[in-house]
């Protein structure tokens, strides 16, 4: 069976497991494929790096809190939309609802009672608003149920019913097409904070941000290598301490480099770090290796056949390729800034390109050169870890600004480093090739502790400013209280749709009614309270506008709808109904806002914007649909 | 003041909650008639289209006068085109004669039937809008030639000659721009974002053509988003102003849009000279503190009181004004010295 | 013999003056396989209607554990513990096997107002349920379209036979599947038999109802050309019973004269029954 080199290399380790959980196993990568946000996931990287790389201001804490605050508004709809459509219906009120809400609760503050009277209570005004809102959504989801007709007629009318209430009560009351001034209203400071409060980063200063920041990260990422090392591998029958022990050593040794580089200063110290670094790591990962995991009983010979050295040699040619525009087009050339093809901006544009597709054909030779052998694999991801570091002392040699200088060379070092790593240690111990509930709960746990340190590491770094930075002139951002509203909103709704029953019957009624009838899901009552969801999220929308802007314009929200819907199908929803992800719309929500912004962050013309926007949607549809295929390819 | 009945559409659900919000205003139609007040009498009009367009007449009748001119444009009855009727309405009453508002609301389909129909009435004189020239030129030059006169207002300073209109009333977009060039030289500017609120429309890329004509500094021109998503506009215009440290000022081509460059600039603490098109509660609030540094105010009182005024010298006396040439209500500018003063204009509704 | 778990009487159903059905008499007990065999049109699905409770018969009598029951509607039906696996299944096919098995009775626990799937316990059930049925599904996370026709209608009967079901109708669940997939509908048939459901078949296809069936009731237009337990008939006899008799062993001379040396009277019905909607 391993004489040739074609069977599978890693047949050893599955030999012994039972037949059916053969089948059954997926390795954690694959796991990770059949989610249906990974899409939007990596498109969301994918566009953030290509902002990144061709504006200056597009990766500081600044852009970020524009952007989110442009996502949350769009997303808190998106999210919802998202089930709202996943349920297999379509609402085109919900623009018009968004703008509506707020104008309702200005209007219920100072103009109920006697025309220009003292209006009600915000404490009254904000639950009669969220009733109206509801009563709204009922009214679409019943007139739905009632006729039968599609919902996309049926909201078209309620599109227009709100639009003109918007407009025909406005002007009824003030006689203007804008209504204003909800600071006037009583209990205004009190609701204030709640839904538009502002945290201003250069107010909040934090001298151990940074080193917060450099800790949660490091360490944050190296208790997820370790989770997917359980993940990924083969437990072994019996541990051997003595691996714990060098593990310990190894991580001691990193530590002491992080001490090196930070006391030392100069080439000398450099060098030992990375001297440390290497040697400490290594032996960190061959330790837990060891200690933990089954060593991989055969590797196989090396060997390469079409299917691994075409993507290979493609590849090759295409990192020569991006080098080459680097190297040719001028960096330094910044006229005509508000259109696309500046040099800079082709220069970045064509580099990024080549440089993805290159990775992207290393990646599939890497997974086709699975197949062949063990010593085949190695090699071809030996070759990617050898040309993501060529990557970054190129383009610390090449690029003059401290961006690409620093940043983009450590994250590329980091990566090169990540896959010879992983390289590696796949060289040395088995793939898992069964179900282990133990390690998968431990590794899953590990994960989870992981992303969280990660994600304290970049709120730190996000929330907090230094003296040193104040000192050096930072122009202050402000986190707008509704990003954390779009975020606990997504959180809700994505546990709704994954863990309770309503969410099961979300998917039921979009998937196939009749059959969610037949078997007892209540579908009409599902549907109408899918509708009142979205009204809800608008209303939520409306109060974030109002108390924001003060002043809501009668056109305000009109049109939004079809953004919310692109965000929706961004993040991988079905149009169709059924599939789909609650965090998916919230990812597409922040791709939108990301090209929105990134187009005027690196001074584009704005007449570009929608060509922008139509490509990313036609990409995410195609690849969505594309990776939906893969993972029921992989489900067989 | 004035009353007036409003042709709503019917709305449902809103209308359950909201009808205790707005005060009962149709009792006019229990006041008689007095000769020596203006009393509004809702009419609806031309019902046979497909309704969604908010279509109005109201006639403004006093002192007993048989002269009847119809101003025609294309009004969505907000706060710029109500000072405009204000100023029509002001028109009629002074000189005792009787003027029939037509709004069309941006639909030109809409805006022709109200033409033709003010023609077959034997109206006295037309004032009329052309936000498209295309459809209505053809109209208006048939009622010229029908022996009405004409004036056009607000826009259509390009086509007046061509139709056979006596002037145009309005502001040149283009003037307008160059008078806010002017004043963000002497305000010290030296790179300004002249941000727009829609996509290709014609009147807003005059505005800032305008103004890079007469600024010293360079100009950029771009979209930064609709006013139906202020929070967008405004972090457009963040996202340029942050890409771009040099610039240092910023004219929105509405007052919406100009609130949005403030915000924007404030939020990333940019000291930039802010100015403006045409005026809201807020922009004029913000002018009188100081952050705003002025608007540009084409006056529309003036587009509605003009027109019927010349239409009835003309008719009356044979009078024309301005020898074929356009008579402009702008740029006036409001500043931070007579925003006060403009603001109570405002409230009454003359600015 | 003693009262059988489910007994009709004589059921007629007339729509309007058409006669669907007309004195149809069978029983089905627990434990047993009562096949209901019939070409398109005999009025097999107007037999499943009545009694899934979407019709009404117009005479006659239905006697569950002995008492006369009239089912007004589906859900009384199913509360009565007669369950209907439909030929398009009732499935969700982008959703997963276990939320398809516990779809619209999912397990939950609950933590003061808020309620959520008790997603470990439904896998489980899931995992137990089909395995006892002897089906091995890879894994109950994967959607329920990706899985094959048989195992499908395996998941359908898992899921009735979870849920409380006594009696079981299974309409053509055959139809649409290969050999091979038949018989793994075939079954899971013999094992919801033996777990003591009672099993109403419908099938045109008297070779798979042969080898499960403890009684069969052959329809045609509407009436019985007889039912029989097991041991009264042949798969031959049924065969030719189903499809009309005498017509039937016209084509079969037929057929037999156009294939020169052919092989014999087994092989000649066997071609039959595999194609039984074309006679």
């Amino acid at each position: 069976m391993s004489e040739t080199v074609l069977s599978d290399s890693t047949s050893p380790a599955r030999a012994t497991a039972p037949v059916d959980e053969r089948l059954a196993y997926r390795s954690v990568f694959q796991r990770l494929l059949i989610r249906p946000e990974i899409g939007a996931l990596i498109g969301l990287v994918g566009i953030w790096v290509f902002f990144w790389a061709t504006s200056v201001p597009f990766g500081t804490a600044n852009a970020a809190a524009s952007i989110l605050d442009v996502a949350a508004t769009l997303g808190i709809m998106a999210v919802a939309v998202s089930m709202l459509m996943i349920g297999g219906e379509f609402d085109l009120s919900t623009g018009a609802m968004t703008g509506a809400m707020g104008i309702l609760i200005i209007l219920l503050v100072k103009e109920v009672g006697d025309l220009g009277g003292a209006g009600l209570s915000l404490f009254i005004a904000i639950p009669i608003s969220l009733a109206v809102a509801l009563a709204i959504g009922f009214f679409n989801g019943w007139m739905v149920e009632k006729t039968l007709l599609p919902s996309f007629i049926v909201t078209l009318g309620t599109f227009f019913i709100v639009k003109g209430a918007k407009l025909g009560f406005s002007k009824l009351t003030v006689d203007q097409i804008q209504v204003g001034r909800i600071d006037e209203g009583a209990g205004y400071s009190f609701w204030r904070p709640i839904f538009a409060a502002e945290w201003d980063r250069t107010k909040h200063q934090y001298e151990y941000r940074d080193v917060i920041y450099t800790l949660g990260l490091i360490i944050g990422l190296m208790i997820i290598a370790v989770a997917v090392f359980e993940l990924f591998f083969q437990r072994r029958g019996e541990r051997r301490p003595t691996g714990a022990l060098a593990f310990v050593i190894g991580l001691a040794g990193l530590y002491g480099g992080v001490a090196v580089l930070h006391l030392t200063d100069g080439y000398g110290g450099n060098l030992l770090a990375s001297v440390m670094f290497g040697v400490f790591g290594l032996l960190a990962v061959v330790g837990l290796g060891y200690w933990r995991y089954e060593p991989v009983g055969d590797r196989g010979r090396l060997s390469l056949d079409g299917t691994v050295s075409r993507p290979l040699v493609l590849a090759v040619v295409l990192f020569a390729l991006a080098i080459a525009v680097a190297m040719i087009l001028d960096a330094t050339n910044n006229e005509s800034l508000f259109f696309p093809f500046t040099e800079q901006g082709l220069r970045a544009t064509l580099f990024l390109f080549l440089i993805g597709g290159s990775m992207t054909l290393m990646l599939i030779a890497g997974i086709r050169a699975r197949r062949l052998s063990i010593t085949t694999k190695t090699l071809v991801n030996l070759v990617s870890a050898a040309m993501l570091g060529l990557l970054a002392f190129f383009v610390r040699s090449q690029s003059d600004s401290i961006k690409f200088r620093t940043e983009a060379f450590s994250v590329l070092l980091i990566l090169a480093t990540i896959v010879a790593v992983w390289s590696i240690a796949g060289v040395l111990f088995a793939e898992r090739t069964a179900i282990d509930r133990a390690a998968d709960r431990l590794g899953g746990r590990l994960f989870i502790i992981g992303s969280l340190l990660v994600v304290v590491a970049f709120l730190a770094k996000l929330l907090f400013t230094t003296t040193a930075e104040i000192d050096a002139g930072l122009a202050s951002s402000k986190f707008s209280m509704r990003i954390i509203w779009f975020f606990g909103f997504t959180a809700v709704m994505v546990w709704v749709l994954g863990r309770t029953r309503f969410g099961s019957w979300t998917f039921a009624v979009g998937g196939n009614k009749e059959a969610a009838r037949q078997v007892g899901v209540p579908a009409a009552r599902t549907k109408t309270q899918l509708f009142m969801l979205t009204a809800g999220a608008a209303w939520l929308v409306g109060m974030l506008l109002a108390f924001r802007l003060n002043t809501i314009q009668a056109s305000t929200g009109d049109g939004q709808e079809f953004e919310y819907i692109i965000a929706a199908v961004v993040g991988g929803t079905l149009l169709t109904g059924g599939y789909g992800t609650a965090l998916g719309g919230a990812l597409g929500a922040i791709i939108m806002a990301m090209a929105q912004l990134g187009i005027p962050y690196s001074r584009w013309n704005s007449d570009w914007r929608f060509m922008f926007l139509g490509a990313i949607l036609l990409i995410a549809v195609v690849a969505n649909r594309f990776i939906r295929n893969k993972a029921e390819a992989l489900r067989r | 003041m004035r009353r007036m009945r409003t042709v709503l559409a019917p709305v449902a659900a809103l209308s359950l909650v909201l009808a205790a919000c707005g005060g009962d205003d149709s009792s006019s139609d229990d006041a008689a008639p007095d000769t020596g007040e203006a009393v509004d009498e809702a009419v609806e009009v031309d019902d046979t289209d497909d309704g969604d367009a908010v279509e109005e007449a109201e006639v403004t009748t006093a002192g007993g006068g048989d002269l009847t001119i119809h101003m025609v444009t294309h009004s969505d009855d907000g706060p710029f085109w109500s000072v405009v009727k204000r100023g029509a309405d002001a028109a009629a009453a002074d000189l005792g004669i009787e003027v029939v508002w037509l709004g069309s609301n941006n639909d030109p389909e809409t805006q022709v039937q109200m033409i033709e129909q003010a023609v077959s009435e034997g109206s006295a004189g037309i004032a009329a809008s052309l936000p498209s020239p295309d459809q209505l030129v053809g109209p208006l030059t048939a009622a010229v030639d029908g022996g009405i006169p004409v004036i056009t207002l607000n826009s259509g300073s390009n086509d007046y000659q061509a139709i056979g209109a006596l002037t145009h009333v309005g502001q040149d977009e283009i003037i307008a721009g160059r008078g806010a060039g002017e004043r963000f030289n002497e305000l010290g500017a030296t790179k300004i974002l002249c941000g727009m609120q829609e996509q290709s429309n014609v009147a807003l890329e005059e505005r800032c053509e305008g103004l890079a004509e007469t600024f010293d500094g360079e100009v950029i021109i771009d979209f930064v988003g609709l006013d139906a998503d202020q929070t967008s506009q405004t972090n457009t215009i963040k996202a340029a102003m942050e890409a771009d440290p040099d610039i240092d000022g910023f004219m929105g081509t509405g007052p919406v849009i100009a609130m949005s460059g403030l915000n924007a600039a404030q939020d990333i603490g940019r000291d930039a000279v802010v100015a403006g098109f045409d005026l809201t509660p807020e922009l004029l609030d913000a002018i009188e503190a100081g952050d705003v540094a002025f608007t540009v105010d084409q006056q529309q009182y003036l587009q509605g009181y003009m027109p019927v005024l010349l239409l009835y010298l003309n008719v009356t006396n044979q009078n024309t004004l301005g020898g074929g040439l356009p008579i402009l209500t702008g740029p006036g500018f409001v500043d931070p010295d007579n925003a006060g003063e403009v603001k109570s204009l405002s409230a009454q509704g003359t600015r | 013999m003693s009262t059988q778990l489910l007994e009709l009487d004589n059921i007629t159903k007339y729509y309007g003056n058409i006669i669907a059905l007309r004195d149809i008499t069978t029983s089905v007990n627990a434990g047993e396989v009562t096949c209901v065999l019939g070409d398109n049109g005999a009025g097999k699905s107007t037999f499943i209607k009545i009694l899934a409770g979407v019709h009404q018969q117009t005479e006659g009598t239905i006697r569950l554990n002995g008492q006369e029951v009239r089912f007004g509607s589906p859900k009384e039906a199913l509360a009565a513990g007669i369950a209907t696996v439909y030929q398009d299944l009732a499935m969700v096919p982008l959703m997963s096997v276990w939320r398809n098995f516990f779809l619209g009775s999912e397990p939950v626990r609950r933590f003061g107002p808020l309620r959520w799937i008790d997603q470990d316990r439904a896998r489980e059930i899931t995992k137990s349920e089909l395995a006892r049925m002897g089906i091995d599904i890879r894994d109950t996370e994967q959607p329920v379209g990706t899985l094959s026709g048989g195992e499908r209608q395996s998941v359908a009967i898992a899921r009735a036979g979870y849920f409380g079901a006594k009696v079981l109708i299974l309409d053509e669940p055959t139809s649409a599947l290969g050999v091979k997939q038949s018989g793994v509908v075939l079954k899971r048939i013999v094992e919801a038999r033996r777990q003591g459901l009672a099993v109403i078949f419908i099938t045109h296809n008297p070779s798979h109802a042969y080898p499960v069936g403890d009684r069969f009731l052959i329809l045609n237009r509407g009436q019985s050309m007889g039912n029989f337990a097991k041991g009264e008939i042949s798969l031959e006899e049924l065969t030719r019973l189903m499809a009309g008799g005498a017509e039937l062993e016209q084509l079969q001379h037929e057929l037999e004269m156009a294939i020169a040396g052919g092989n014999g009277d087994e092989g000649a019905v066997g071609t039959m029954t595999s194609t039984p909607s074309d006679s």
